[in-house]
């Protein structure tokens, strides 16, 4: 992996996210944008209280396709970017990190577009499963976005509104 | 005929405390025949929880990338079943 693209997924019991390192590895003097996105766990979800999640990730292939996502944002947007994808596996209460996304630009406009990119594809094509915990003691796997829609083994996410609950 | 394993994610993994399914299929058997073989194993062994139509959206891989129907199962390092994503 080029020294510009970093990516993690961190056992929640070993390491937690730190969204001030993923700035830091996303800075540059030559930039003057950067853009980050995190995601924490929230307490409600369809109409349920919920206690926590559980992140299930294939953790080698997963760090496969964020580096595949990072260099297809770099064609994008590059070569002058860096980018941070840092993934949380385990179970993880309110409030905890579950993602971490940074991007690094000359300019905002670059930053803003490839952090974008990258949340969105993270989020359709990374072998990650959320399990939710209810406060009633139920727990449900959430639906998700399919991977074999396709015959392609890669397929782009375009810039577009997020239209899933997810 | 050849044993493969087949690590299991999400809503699958519940099914095997162990995490993955070890299955025989034929020698040449392909990624479509790996489904069908799961599918049969699954009938078998997975009780009323067991939903087909999960299987059928769901994906294969190994542990570097997403396999196709007619990709061939043996030697593939880390072959897994990959129900749909939800991460973020």
């Amino acid at each position: 992996m080029s020294g510009n693209i970093q990516t993690q997924v961190l056992a929640i019991t070993e390491q937690r996210l730190n969204p001030a390192s993923a700035l830091e590895f996303v800075s540059d003097p030559a930039f003057g944008g950067q853009c980050q996105f995190v995601g924490r766990v929230r307490h409600f979800n369809h109409g349920r209280d919920v206690l926590g999640i559980s992140y299930d990730i294939y953790a080698a292939l997963a760090k496969n396709m964020f580096d595949e996502i990072c260099r297809e944002a770099e064609k994008k947007w590059g070569p002058k970017i860096k980018l941070y994808v840092g993934h949380a596996s385990g179970r993880l209460a309110i409030g905890d990190l579950a993602v971490v996304v940074a991007a690094g630009t000359p300019h905002r406009d670059e930053a803003f577009q490839a952090c974008r990119y990258v949340i969105e594809a993270v989020k359709h094509r990374a072998p990650i499963w959320k399990q939710e915990h209810f406060v009633d003691g139920d727990s449900q796997w959430s639906q998700g976005c399919t991977l074999c829609a396709s015959e392609s083994p890669v397929q782009s996410v375009e810039l577009q509104p997020h239209l899933h609950a997810h | 005929m050849m044993e493969i394993e087949l690590k299991l994610f999400g809503a699958f993994r519940e099914f095997e405390p162990s995490g993955s399914v070890r299955l025989i299929v034929p020698s040449d058997a392909d990624v479509a025949a790996l489904r069908q073989a799961l599918d049969h194993y699954a009938q078998q062994n997975w009780g009323a929880a067991y939903k087909p139509g999960l299987l059928k959206v769901s994906a294969f891989s190994n542990d570097a990338e997403l396999l196709r129907d007619h990709s061939r199962v043996a030697d593939q390092k880390g072959l897994a079943l990959l129900p749909p994503v939800s991460g973020g």
